[in-house]
C-alpha cells in the first residue's frame, strides 16, 4: 500500500515539476533579459511568411520578443481588448474605426495595401473578366440566380469577408440575405480552404492576393484572378496599439517601438519587396510613402477607405504619439 | 492526391534525416507537452477512475455518464472556454498562463481526464468481483484486496494512459487556443500542420502528420508488444 | 476441542434470508461435509466461515475466543476457502499460489518450496511457469487447490471443489484432500453435493435445507438413520421451486432455468421436491409413454460404480442424477456430451 501511494506522489511530483520546470526553462532560454510582445494578427499577413521576415529583422534591433497570434481580424481584436494582445495587425477598417472608438485601440498607422481578387474557374461562366468591380458581382448575381454558378464566401468575421459583405452592399445586396440562396455557399475557415473549396466547385470567390499567389503558385488551384484592380477591390492593413490606459497590463512602450519599426523605411522596403522574385509581383505595397503624396489615385482610394474623420488615426487616439503622424 | 502523400512521406523522412530545426523542435515539444500533460491528467484521473470503478455510491451513473460525454469535447470548444479563463481578463489571468506551454498542458491534461477517468474506471470494474474474495481468503488485509484488484486492472489502465497520450498529442484546439503557435515556444506538431496547411505547404504538413503518426504508432506497437509479455 | 463454532448465524440479502439461525460446530482434524441442494446456503455458508462475508447476525468462536470484528483479518489467515468457480489473478501458476504466502511475509525460499509441494501434492509439478487463466477447468481446480494448501491453515473450506470435473481429477483431489487431513490434521469443511463423496470420505454431515441446518450428526449414522438425509442422499435429484396447484390436481413446480416439472402432489408456495435416479428413465429419443415429464439434456459426468453407472444430466443450468445398469450404459454407447431424454411420472416428484 505504502508502495503504491509512493509512487503515486512520485508520479505527481514528477508531472507537476515537469511542467513548471519546463515552461521556466522555454522563458529563461528564449526570454533571457528579454521582453515579450503579443502581437494578434490577421492570417493573410502571417500565413504569407511576410511576419516572419519582419519579426527576424525586428527581434535583431530590439531586445523584444514577438509573439504572433495568427487568428484573423475579428478574434485579434477580441484578444486584444481582454488584455492578451498588445498589437493587433487587422485590415477591416469599419471595425478598426469602433476599435478605436470603444477607446481599446491607440496609434493606429497603416502599413501596407494590396488588392483582393475575384477568382473564379477559367472558362469564366459569369462573364466576368476585367469588368469593374459591381458589374463583376451584378453578373455573378445573375449567373448565380439561374444556376450557372456558385459563390464562396468566407463567412467568418475575418476581413476578407467584411470586405466582401461591403462590396454586395455597394451593389445594394444585403449578405445576409445572399447567404440563404442556394448557389451561395460558406466554406467557414480560412482563406486557404476557401480557395481550395472553390476551386473544387470551380466556384467564384473573393481572396486576398497573397494567399491566393501562394495557392495558385503550388499548384493547388488552378482558379484565375478574374477582377483584380479597382479602389472597391483595395485591401489596406493597419497596425493598433491597444490602450494602457484601458488594458492596463499591456506593454504599451513595446508596442509602439514595434509600430515604429513597421513604419520605417526599413521595414517598408522589406514589405514591399517580400516574396516579388517568386511571384513576379508584390504581395504587399508599403503604404507610408505613398500617403505622404497628395495626388496618387492610391493615396485617394486608401483615404476613401481606410480614413477616420481624414486621417488615419484622429488625434484624439494618439495617445502622446503624434511623431508617429508627422 | 496519392502523389502528394508520397511526396509528403519522402519529405518526412528529407526533414528527419537532415535534422530540420522546426520539425525536431516541434516533435520534441509535442512529446514534452503532452507528455507532462498526461502524467498530470494521470495523477487524479486514475484514484478519480479508480473510486468511481470500485465504489457503489448514489449518482455514480449521472458521474459516469458525465464523463462519458466529456469524451466528445470538441477540442476547439474546450480551448475557447479555458482561454477565457487563462485570458488577462478572466479569472485565471494573474497568472499570466496565456500562451505559454504550461497553459496547453494544463488545457491538454483538462482534455483527457475524461478519457483516463473513463478508461480506469472501466477498467477496475471488469475486474471479476470474486478477486476480491479470493485475495481475502488468501490472507489478505481489505485494503490488500483492493490493490489485488487494483492490480488486475493494471494492464487496462495503462492503456487508458496511453488513450490519454494519444489524443493529447493528436489534438489541435486547445494547443492553438491556448498555445497561439508561437514558433519555439508553444508550436506543436498539430499548430505546425494546421499552419503549413493554410500556407498551402502540403508536403510540410504530410511530412508532420507521418511524425505524429509514426509517434501515436510506435506507441501502440510498444504497448501490444508489452502486453504479450 | 471446537475449531470453529458458529452461534445463530444469520445472513441477508435485501429481504431475502440466506442463512437463518445456523448453529455449527467444527471439530479440530475433522471432515465436515455440508450437503444440501443448489440454493440451501452452502457458499454463503462457507463464506461467512471463512470471514470473507459477514453475517447479519450471530458469533462466531475460535476456540473460545469470540471472533470479533476488529480481529477478522488476523483470524481469517487461519482459514482459506476454494471456490467452486476457479478465479485467478491474471499472471503464471507460481504467482498465484504464491501470493497468499506473500501476504504471510515468508521469506523468498521458503515460498518456493511450498508451492513445489502444494503443486506436487496437485499432481501438476512444472507447470508453475503457466498462464493460471489458459489451463483447462480440471488443471484449474487443482491449481485452486494447490494455492490454498500451500497456506498449511487449520481450516480448509471447499465448496463443491469436485462439480463438473472429469473422474480423474476429481480422485487427485480427493486423494490430496485426504492426505492433508491424515498428514497435517488440517481440519476440512466441504460443501458438496456428491453424496458418495459425502459419505466416503467425511466424518460428519451436515444437512442444509433453505438456509437452515437440519441435520448434523456422524457421516456413517446419518446416512443410515436420517430419513431426509437418506432421501435427499440416495436421490440428489432435489429441487426447490415455487409450486402451482393445476384444477386436475397435481402441480406444476418451476424449479428455475425455466425448467417447470409437473408432480402428483397437492401444494402450492416453496416446495423443495426429489425424484430418485432409478425413477428416471433415460434415452436417446423421446419416449412415447404416460409419463408427463420429458427433459432434453446433456452428459456431464459419468461415475462408475461397477455394475451401476450414475449419470450427471445437465438440463439447462440444473443437473439431475441418473442411475443406469452398465449394460445399457454400454449398450447405449453413451459419452460426456451425449445428447439424452430424461423421462419421469409426476408421482415420482416428492416433497423433500
Amino acid at each position: 500500500m505504502n508502495k503504491t501511494i509512493f509512487t503515486w506522489i512520485t508520479i505527481t511530483i514528477i508531472a507537476v515539476t515537469t511542467s513548471i520546470a519546463g515552461t521556466t526553462y522555454y522563458f529563461t532560454i528564449t526570454m533571457q533579459g528579454r521582453r515579450r510582445l503579443v502581437v494578434s494578427t490577421t492570417t493573410s499577413l502571417y500565413d504569407t511568411g511576410l511576419l516572419d521576415a519582419v519579426e527576424e529583422k525586428f527581434e535583431e534591433k530590439n531586445p523584444i520578443d514577438l509573439y504572433f497570434i495568427s487568428v484573423g481580424t475579428g478574434l485579434a481584436i477580441k484578444h486584444a481588448k481582454r488584455g492578451d494582445a498588445d498589437v493587433v495587425l487587422v485590415h477591416a477598417p469599419s471595425t478598426e474605426y469602433t476599435f478605436l472608438k470603444e477607446g481599446y485601440g491607440v496609434c493606429r498607422k497603416i502599413i501596407a495595401y494590396n488588392f483582393f481578387l475575384i477568382a473564379g474557374p477559367e472558362e469564366d461562366p459569369a462573364k466576368i473578366r476585367n469588368l469593374n468591380v459591381k458589374q463583376a458581382l451584378t453578373r455573378i448575381i445573375e449567373a448565380g440566380r439561374n444556376g450557372s454558378i456558385v459563390w464562396v464566401s468566407r463567412g467568418d468575421d475575418s476581413g476578407t469577408h467584411v470586405k466582401e459583405k461591403t462590396l454586395w452592399a455597394s451593389i445594394g445586396f444585403n449578405w445576409t440575405v445572399l447567404r440563404e440562396e442556394g448557389w451561395f455557399i460558406e466554406s467557414g475557415s480560412g482563406m486557404g480552404k476557401t480557395l481550395l473549396m472553390a476551386n473544387e466547385r470551380n466556384a467564384y470567390t473573393l481572396a486576398d492576393v497573397g494567399t491566393y499567389l501562394k495557392y495558385r503558385n503550388e499548384g493547388h488551384i488552378t482558379l484565375e484572378a478574374l477582377v483584380s484592380e479597382g479602389k472597391e477591390l483595395i485591401n489596406v492593413y493597419s497596425v493598433i496599439a491597444v490602450n494602457p490606459e484601458k488594458v492596463s497590463t499591456v506593454n504599451f512602450q513595446d508596442a509602439i517601438t514595434f509600430i515604429q519599426f513597421l513604419t520605417s523605411q526599413e521595414c517598408q522596403t522589406l514589405i514591399g519587396e517580400y516574396m516579388k522574385d517568386v511571384y513576379k509581383q508584390s504581395l504587399f505595397n508599403p503604404a507610408v510613402e505613398i500617403l505622404k503624396q497628395e495626388n496618387s489615385p492610391i493615396t485617394t482610394w486608401i483615404r476613401e477607405y481606410a480614413f477616420f474623420n481624414g486621417t488615419e488615426c484622429p488625434s484624439d487616439y494618439r495617445n502622446g504619439h503624434p511623431e508617429l503622424y508627422k | 492526391m496519392v502523389w502528394e502523400i508520397a511526396e509528403g512521406v519522402q519529405k518526412a523522412f528529407q526533414l528527419i534525416v537532415s535534422g530540420d530545426f522546426a520539425v525536431i523542435d516541434a516533435t520534441f515539444r509535442s512529446l514534452y507537452i503532452s507528455g507532462t500533460a498526461t502524467l498530470l491528467a494521470v495523477s487524479w484521473s486514475i484514484p478519480l477512475g479508480i473510486l468511481i470503478g470500485s465504489g457503489n455510491f448514489r449518482g455514480k451513473h449521472l458521474v459516469k455518464g458525465f464523463f462519458n460525454a466529456m469524451l466528445g469535447i470538441p477540442t476547439v470548444g474546450l480551448g475557447l472556454i479555458l482561454y477565457l479563463f487563462l485570458s488577462r481578463a478572466g479569472p485565471l489571468g494573474i497568472f499570466h498562463l496565456l500562451y505559454t506551454p504550461t497553459a496547453i498542458i494544463l488545457g491538454q491534461a483538462i482534455l483527457i481526464t475524461p478519457i483516463a477517468v473513463t478508461f480506469t474506471a472501466n477498467a477496475v470494474e471488469s475486474v471479476e468481483p470474486e478477486i476480491k474474495d479470493l485475495a481475502k481468503t488468501l490472507g489478505a488485509s481489505e485494503t490488500e484486496a483492493r490493490l489485488a484488484v487494483l492490480r488486475e486492472a493494471l494492464p487496462s489502465t495503462f492503456l487508458a494512459v496511453i488513450a490519454s497520450f494519444n489524443r493529447a498529442i493528436a489534438e489541435l484546439g486547445v494547443a492553438f487556443m491556448l498555445g497561439g503557435s508561437i514558433p519555439g515556444l508553444t508550436r506543436v506538431l498539430t499548430t505546425s500542420i494546421a499552419l503549413e496547411t493554410t500556407r498551402g505547404n502540403f508536403e510540410f504538413g504530410i511530412a508532420l502528420t507521418m511524425i505524429l503518426l509514426a509517434i501515436v504508432f510506435s506507441l501502440s506497437f510498444l504497448v501490444n508488444l508489452l502486453k504479450r509479455k | 476441542m471446537n475449531l470453529l463454532t458458529l452461534h445463530n448465524i444469520e445472513k441477508r440479502y435485501g429481504n431475502k434470508l440466506a442463512l437463518c439461525n445456523v448453529n455449527l460446530e467444527v471439530k479440530r482434524g475433522e471432515i465436515l461435509a455440508v450437503v444440501g441442494p443448489n440454493g440451501a446456503g452452502k457458499t454463503t455458508l462457507l463464506k461467512i466461515m471463512a470471514l470473507i462475508e459477514a453475517s447479519s447476525r450471530g458469533e462466531m468462536y475460535y476456540g473460545d475466543i469470540k471472533i470479533s470484528k476488529d480481529k477478522i483479518e488476523e483470524f481469517r489467515r487461519k482459514f482459506t476457502m476454494v471456490f467452486q468457480k476457479s478465479v485467478f489473478f491474471n499472471t503464471s501458476v507460481y504467482e498465484n499460489i504464491a501470493y497468499g504466502l506473500k501476504m504471510r511475509k515468508l521469506p523468498k525460499n521458503e515460498i518456493k518450496q511450498r508451492v513445489q509441494e502444494a503443486l506436487q501434492l496437485v499432481k501438476l509439478e512444472g507447470y508453475a511457469k503457466r498462464q493460471a487463466r489458459k489451463l483447462s477447468g480440471g488443471e484449474q481446480q487443482r491449481v485452486s487447490l494447490a494455492r490454498a494448501l500451500a497456506l498449511e491453515t487449520e481450516l480448509l473450506l471447499l465448496d463443491e471443489p469436485t462439480a463438473n470435473l472429469d473422474p480423474k481429477t476429481v480422485s487427485i483431489i480427493e486423494e490430496a484432500i485426504a492426505d492433508v487431513n491424515r498428514r497435517m490434521k488440517t481440519t476440512i469443511v466441504i460443501a458438496t453435493h456428491n453424496m458418495f463423496q459425502a459419505q466416503n470420505m467425511t466424518h460428519r454431515t451436515a444437512l442444509i435445507l433453505n438456509g437452515k441446518i437440519v441435520e448434523i450428526g456422524k457421516t456413517k449414522e446419518i446416512f443410515t438413520s436420517s430419513t431426509r438425509l437418506q432421501s435427499f442422499a440416495s436421490l440428489e435429484n432435489v429441487f426447490s421451486g415455487n409450486a402451482e396447484p393445476r384444477p386436475d390436481g397435481t402441480t406444476i413446480i418451476d424449479i428455475g432455468e425455466g425448467i417447470k416439472i409437473q408432480a402428483a402432489i397437492n401444494t402450492c408456495g416453496k416446495v423443495s421436491v426429489f425424484v430418485m435416479p432409478e425413477d428416471i428413465i433415460l434415452s436417446k429419443r423421446p419416449l412415447i409413454s404416460s409419463a408427463r415429464n420429458v427433459l432434453k439434456g446433456t452428459i456431464i459426468e459419468i461415475s462408475d460404480f461397477g455394475s451401476i453407472v450414475r449419470l450427471r444430466v445437465g438440463v439447462n443450468g440444473l443437473s439431475f442424477v441418473v442411475q443406469i445398469t452398465k449394460r445399457s450404459f454400454l449398450e447405449m454407447r453413451l459419452n460426456l456430451g451425449s445428447k439424452v431424454f430424461l423421462t419421469f411420472k409426476a408421482s415420482s416428484v416428492r416433497l423433500v
